[in-house]
């Protein structure tokens, strides 16, 4: 009996897998997330930028605000098929460790995230860093995984309490951005550090520091809880 | 006789902190000595520090209550998890309205952002008013469960979100209590003490009062459904 039940590994493999091909066929958030991450930077600079000023000085910031909010939306969308199609139901009567469920969500909305960076970091950089470095951008990457590693497991914590709420789609966002805030001031401080040509690697450092505590510390709350989550 | 035993504990914790209260404000405006270099506004500190104390307790023990709820599926420890965190963000308010009154005295402004400990509330505001968002879109057993999970991350996102607001923005906040004691007169520190005592005081009457209150009001719900059954 024992023998036939595939491993903690394999399991996580097939549920994540089982999210990304989804979201290959459908394409229904991908696309969705980097629209709107174009929109939100165009909204910034028309903001802020209308009159010919230069924002590079505020270039991290207009990035973390614009991932921001797309991983609210990203995370948001994360849990509808579970919900809508019951997929939930399904999952939840197989004898999957409850825990996959949430890593494997947060696996996801990780790749999601990552996807639209691959798009959002060269664009602000071409829209709004004078004078940017090819290597800086490898350590805005660094930032970009240590920041999706907290949004996503705690994007997919929250995604789950507010999956059977009254007015989910408003919900998220009040759970989810205050919480986010910390990432948001870490993350732009982060990439600040290394843009347009200033280089301050112990910012950088303490920043990227403070980014891995917070994943940490979320996953552990997240390990400490999910049984809860999936509990009927 | 619980319910009598809860009322007497109320009406002596009542009692006990309108004294302290009383005894805290006439020692602040009239024993205690005046700042030599901030003058009258600085007695505001004894309300605003208490205050924020208080509030940061309120929210540990929400988050300690909604663990013991998820441990043992009481909805009594729901009921102090959701009573403390109310109060903690009731006192939450008076602390970025008390810190904004004092900020105008001493730099000028009603706000700065500067000032990593008052921003730090505001984000404390925004993570439990999200809270009684999420209760209130929540039915059944699964509002108590959830609030429950949420009060644990939200305490986990309070230090996070100080230490990320101090990092990014430089230090101005008056420190009154250092790693080497507390940077003022004896005098100041009793009356502080008092204040603060005074404030616990305030969190556990309301406590107890809004405990008894949720108690009676399912009580009711009880009898009510009792005497539809009936009809």
């Amino acid at each position: 009996m024992n023998a036939a039940r595939p491993s903690w590994f394999r399991q996580l493999r097939a549920l994540l897998l089982k999210d990304l091909r989804l979201e290959l066929r459908t394409r229904d958030t991908l696309v969705a997330m980097v629209l709107f991450a174009v929109v939100a930077m165009m909204i910034f600079q028309f903001a802020f930028g209308g009159r010919g000023q230069d924002l590079s000085a505020v270039s991290g910031g207009i990035l973390w605000a614009t991932l921001a909010l797309t991983a609210v939306l990203g995370v948001g969308r994360s849990w509808v098929p579970e919900r809508e199609q019951r997929v939930l139901d399904g999952l939840l009567v197989t004898p999957v460790p409850r825990d996959l469920l949430l890593i494997s969500r947060a696996g996801a909305i990780f790749a999601y995230l990552l996807a639209v960076e691959v798009v959002a970091v060269p664009l602000v950089t071409i829209f709004f860093v004078r004078g940017q470095e090819p290597g800086d951008l490898l350590l805005i990457g660094l930032v970009c995984l240590l920041a999706n590693l907290g949004i996503s497991v705690l994007g997919s914590l929250l995604a789950c309490l507010a999956l059977f709420a009254r007015a989910r789609e408003l919900l998220l966002p009040v759970l989810f951005l205050p919480s986010l805030l910390p990432v948001v001031i870490a993350a732009s401080g982060a990439t600040q550090a290394v843009s347009g040509g200033t280089n301050d690697l112990a910012e950088y450092r303490g920043y990227c520091l403070f980014l891995g505590v917070y994943a940490v510390i979320f996953g552990l709350v997240a390990y400490a809880t999910y049984e809860h989550v999936f509990d009927d | 006789m619980t319910d009598t035993r809860s009322t007497r504990r109320l009406a002596i914790t009542g009692v006990l902190t309108a004294i302290l209260t009383a005894v805290a404000c006439f020692g602040i405006f009239f024993v205690a000595p005046e700042d030599a270099d901030q003058g009258i506004i600085q007695k505001i500190f004894y309300f605003h520090v208490s205050i924020a104390l208080v509030g940061l307790v309120a929210f540990a023990v929400g988050a300690i209550y909604g663990i013991r709820y998820l441990r043992t599926r009481d909805a009594h420890l729901d009921d102090v998890s959701s009573i403390a965190i109310g109060i903690g963000l009731a006192f939450s308010v008076l602390v970025v309205i008390t810190g904004s009154i004092w900020a105008k005295a001493s730099w000028g402004t009603w706000w700065v952002w500067t000032d990593p400990r008052l921003v730090t509330f505001v984000i404390v505001l925004l993570l439990y008013a999200a809270y009684f968002v999420l209760r209130s879109s929540v039915e059944g057993e699964l509002r108590l469960r959830y609030s429950a999970i949420y009060s644990i991350a939200a305490f986990a996102s309070v230090p996070l979100s100080f230490y990320s607001v101090r990092v990014a923005r430089s230090f101005v906040h008056p420190v009154v209590f250092t790693t080497g004691g507390a940077n003022m007169s004896d005098a100041m520190l009793v009356w502080f003490l008092v204040s603060l005592a005074a404030t616990v005081g305030v969190f556990l009457t309301i406590l107890q009062l809004e405990l008894i209150q949720r108690r009676a009001d399912r009580a009711m719900r009880r009898v009510k459904m009792r005497l539809e059954a009936m009809a």
